[in-house]
């Protein structure tokens, strides 16, 4: 290995050995596509010849998952279902509350039978009364059934400017302006001995660790919901790994910056937009469930709820800048920019979830938000680290403790 | 010797109560209070049954002294009585103060007339339990119509509810427009439209009327459902005295008399009829939990409406007292004009304590149809007449329930106090 010298490349790879032998002395596209070719082969030769056909046994089950239900008026009932199983299935009947009822299936092509994975909406004229539970029964052709209950149902709001407008004003209060507030306290940090500012940075990790486990216990929730052939749980481990392996991507590039003599990749600044892009994805999860409860009617937002988000997020902005307490302040530009990184996904999200909202997209959403809070705590520990301190002092476990403790009581305060 | 002392048969109807209520309250308090709410009926329930809580506690003592649970309070709306329901009768001559009425003649029949409307309202089935309810006139049971056979019928309907309604009865209706149904004459009524019903009173006997609109579990178990009862006339039996039997022999004079005697006692035109005590009962129960079954069953919609309460034993209740037997003269024949509301079960059952009566399915024979029993039961929409004499029994409380255990439980739990 030694006697060799490599050319390292910016990302830190090395240059492939060009004198390495190809077997019959083919060209090196040869043997890459080589496989592949083989492949689609062997699955022509068995969509062809069939030769497991008598192996079959039984036929598979029918699988229909309702997503969710939207109620445009108080004279309609609209179903979201998705077919899960690997078969065609026919939605020949619909039951209201055990009682036949007329129906219509919009999105299938014009027929009521759903291709596997295919997506439809059944339209149901039916005066429906607020807050009293509806049980819709999906009847196939095969007299197979499938259940939904629409607990106390409310009226979806539909789009209109003076929704989005209520979702941005909520946005607004529940995201940008706690984490403003906390971003005041930045004077102050700066302040503060080493041993208090890693103990400050630490408590952003506490609340961030919570907010992941609060994130991804919801996201596992949600998945739940997500139709079979989505995989609910495998998307939410691939949200969050996915998130958790782009932004340390991201971070390495920032430290091979550092390496070439990039002053500015250096700074806490970067730190400081991680944090603030972790907490904005983790805020979009929060808007979307506010504007997912707004559209499934199922939101009072009282001022109690409103003051408890408040509280809860106000700790978010001290976090945010706690990475820039050292060395050069920032300009101001940075400081708004990250203000609205970390909050203004609130009002994003809720719009996002009022509009288009599915399980599968809030699944995923709340999964990233978890990933990326996850590498946001590393790169934390790492900044301590590197500027001296140590982790796990005393003062700084229990600042994390604190942080955990804080965004745990609050949360009371957050039932939606 | 009374059948049941007073002290034990209060027990009984606290300790049921106090059952009925804990299942209630065990289901309302876990996700359907944050999900129901903002409606204020788990709020208002749970405010209610917290309170009787209170005071079953502060009276610690006493309950072990009986043996008992505790009380579970008092029913608080005023606005519907079930002892003055059982004998308010509206004839068009006179009736409830919420049932505007007249009777007049028009080519030569009678006709009787009545205002009804559909509202949306709030009624209590149980002590602090409410249901939001479908109501004609604002009551469940609706108001009771009594008629003469042949008189004319004439309903003017008004739909004041969120849902559309009618009114569909249970007579001999020759004309299809009458019938209430969403598919003939002026079909199901939106809100703020009227129609004008007409039916002709027919057969003689105990009737349901019910809004037929779709989804009917809906319409029906909401609340929307009412007797009417149609007066033999005994002239009409004197002449056709076989449409009153069901029995094939020789009619005697004897016989024809007893029949139009009968005729006379069922009509409430006749002074005969005044020495019957006259009562209506409607089965029913309430899905409070929008699970396709009953939590409450009653006779008249209260939970234990006719239960035991505070008494000295000689009719005299404690002031405010909303639960207490159904007082009767031990020497006045006793009739229940009864029929079955219930949906979501296959059927309820009346059963009398240490008594046997005469039943008369569907009231339209001048016989029983059951002679001789003391249990009896109905599909939905089924109803007779039951015809109770106590003379020989010695004063007291007599019970009589669904003899489905589980309704008795639930409420559909009364008593006779025989004085």
């Amino acid at each position: 290995m030694a006697d060799k010298t490599r050319d390292t490349t910016t990302d830190g790879g090395v240059t492939a050995d060009e004198e390495i032998t190809q077997p019959l002395g083919l060209p090196k596209w040869v043997s890459a596509l080589l496989p592949i070719v083989l492949l689609v082969l062997v699955l022509g030769v068995f969509a062809f010849t069939s030769p497991l056909a008598g192996v079959q046994s039984g036929e598979p089950l029918p699988d229909v998952t309702v997503t969710h239900t939207t109620l445009p008026s108080d004279e309609t009932v609209v179903l979201h279902v998705t077919n899960n199983g690997p078969e065609s299935v026919t939605i020949s009947q619909v039951l209201v509350d055990e009682a036949y009822w007329n129906f219509r299936v919009e999105g299938a092509g014009g027929d009521q039978t759903l291709a596997p994975m295919e997506s439809a909406q059944i339209v149901i004229p039916y005066h429906w009364n607020p807050g009293w539970d509806l049980e819709v029964a999906l009847v196939l052709s095969d007299g197979a059934t499938f259940h939904n209950t629409i607990v106390a149902p409310s009226q979806s709001p539909g789009f209109s400017l003076s929704l989005l407008g209520t979702l941005a004003v909520i946005g607004l209060f529940v995201g940008v302006i706690p984490v403003a507030l906390g971003m005041l306290w930045f004077p102050y940090i700066k302040t503060m001995s080493d041993r208090w500012l890693h103990a400050v940075l630490l408590f952003a990790a506490g609340v961030l660790g919570f907010l992941a486990f609060d994130a991804g216990f919801e996201a596992f929730e949600l998945a739940e919901r997500v139709p079979g052939a989505y995989e609910g749980n495998l998307l939410v481990v691939f949200g969050i790994f996915g998130a958790l392996l782009l932004v340390q991507a991201i971070s390495a590039w920032r430290e091979g910056r550092v390496a070439a003599g990039d002053s500015r990749a250096s700074s806490g600044l970067w730190i400081a937009y991680l944090v603030a892009v972790g907490i904005g994805l983790h805020n979009l999860a929060e808007g979307l469930a506010i504007g997912s409860s707004f559209a499934l009617g199922r939101v009072s937002l009282g001022a109690f709820l409103v003051i408890g988000f408040m509280l809860h997020n106000v700790t978010e902005g001290p976090a945010v800048v706690a990475p820039v307490a050292r060395g050069e302040r920032p300009s101001l530009g940075h400081f708004a920019a990250l203000g609205v990184i970390a909050g203004a996904p609130v009002i994003l999200g809720g719009w996002i979830g009022s509009l288009a909202y599915s399980p599968t997209i809030g699944a995923f959403f709340l999964a990233i938000g978890v990933g990326a809070i996850l590498q946001v705590d590393w790169e934390i520990a790492r900044m301590v680290r590197d500027a001296g301190g140590r982790v796990a002092s005393a003062t700084n476990l229990l600042a994390f403790l604190l942080g955990l403790a804080i965004m745990y009581v609050t949360d009371l305060f957050v039932a939606l | 010797m009374p059948s049941i002392d007073y002290d034990s048969a209060a027990d009984v109807t606290k300790r049921l109560e106090e059952r009925l209520v804990e299942s209630l309250t065990g289901e309302t308090s876990v996700s359907r209070r944050t999900v129901l709410g903002g409606l204020g009926v788990a709020g208002s329930a749970a405010v209610g049954l917290g309170s009787s809580r209170a005071s079953a506690s502060s009276d610690h003592d006493d309950e072990d002294e009986h043996g008992n649970f505790g009380a579970v309070g008092e029913y608080r709306d005023l606005d519907f009585d079930p002892h003055e329901f059982l004998t308010a009768f509206n004839t068009g001559d006179s009736g409830q103060d919420n049932v505007p009425q007249q009777v007049y003649e028009e080519n030569g029949r009678t006709v009787r007339e009545f205002e009804f409307t559909a509202v949306d309202t709030t009624i209590a089935i149980a002590p602090g339990v409410e249901f939001q309810a479908w109501a004609y006139n604002g009551q469940v049971p609706g108001p009771t119509i009594r008629a003469v056979e042949g008189d004319l019928i004439r309903v003017k309907f008004t739909n004041l509810g969120r849902h559309a309604h009618t009114i569909h009865p249970h007579l001999k209706n020759l004309n299809p427009r009458m019938d209430g149904i969403p598919q003939n004459g002026p079909g199901v009524l939106d809100t703020g439209e009227s129609f004008t019903y007409e039916w002709i009173a027919q057969p003689a006997g105990t009737h349901f009327y019910h809004c037929h609109s779709l989804p009917l579990k809906e319409h029906i178990h909401r609340g929307l459902y009412g007797t009417i009862i149609v007066d033999p006339d005994p002239e009409r039996v004197r002449e056709n005295p076989r449409e009153y039997v069901n029995y094939p022999g020789p009619i005697t004079d004897d016989f024809r008399e007893q029949l139009v005697e009968e005729a006379k006692s069922r009509n409430h035109e006749y002074a005969e009829n005044d020495a019957v005590n006259e009562m209506v009962m409607v089965m029913n129960s309430f899905d409070t939990n929008f699970d396709g079954g009953n939590e409450v069953y009653a006779a008249n919609t209260r939970a234990f409406g006719y239960g035991v309460g505070d008494t000295d034993g000689n009719g005299n209740w404690t002031a405010g007292e909303t639960k207490r037997p159904i007082q009767i003269n031990k020497n006045q024949r006793q009739r229940v004009y009864l029929s079955n509301a219930t949906e979501f079960d296959l059927i309820n059952s009346f059963h009398t304590h240490s008594q046997f009566f005469d039943y008369y399915d569907h009231g339209t024979t001048l016989t029983p149809t059951n002679k001789t029993v003391d249990t009896i039961m109905q599909c939905q929409a089924q109803r007779g007449i039951i015809e109770i004499d106590y003379s020989d029994h010695e004063p007291g409380l007599y019970m009589f329930h669904a003899h489905q255990s589980e309704f008795a439980e639930l409420g559909w739990m009364s008593f006779f106090e025989v004085v």
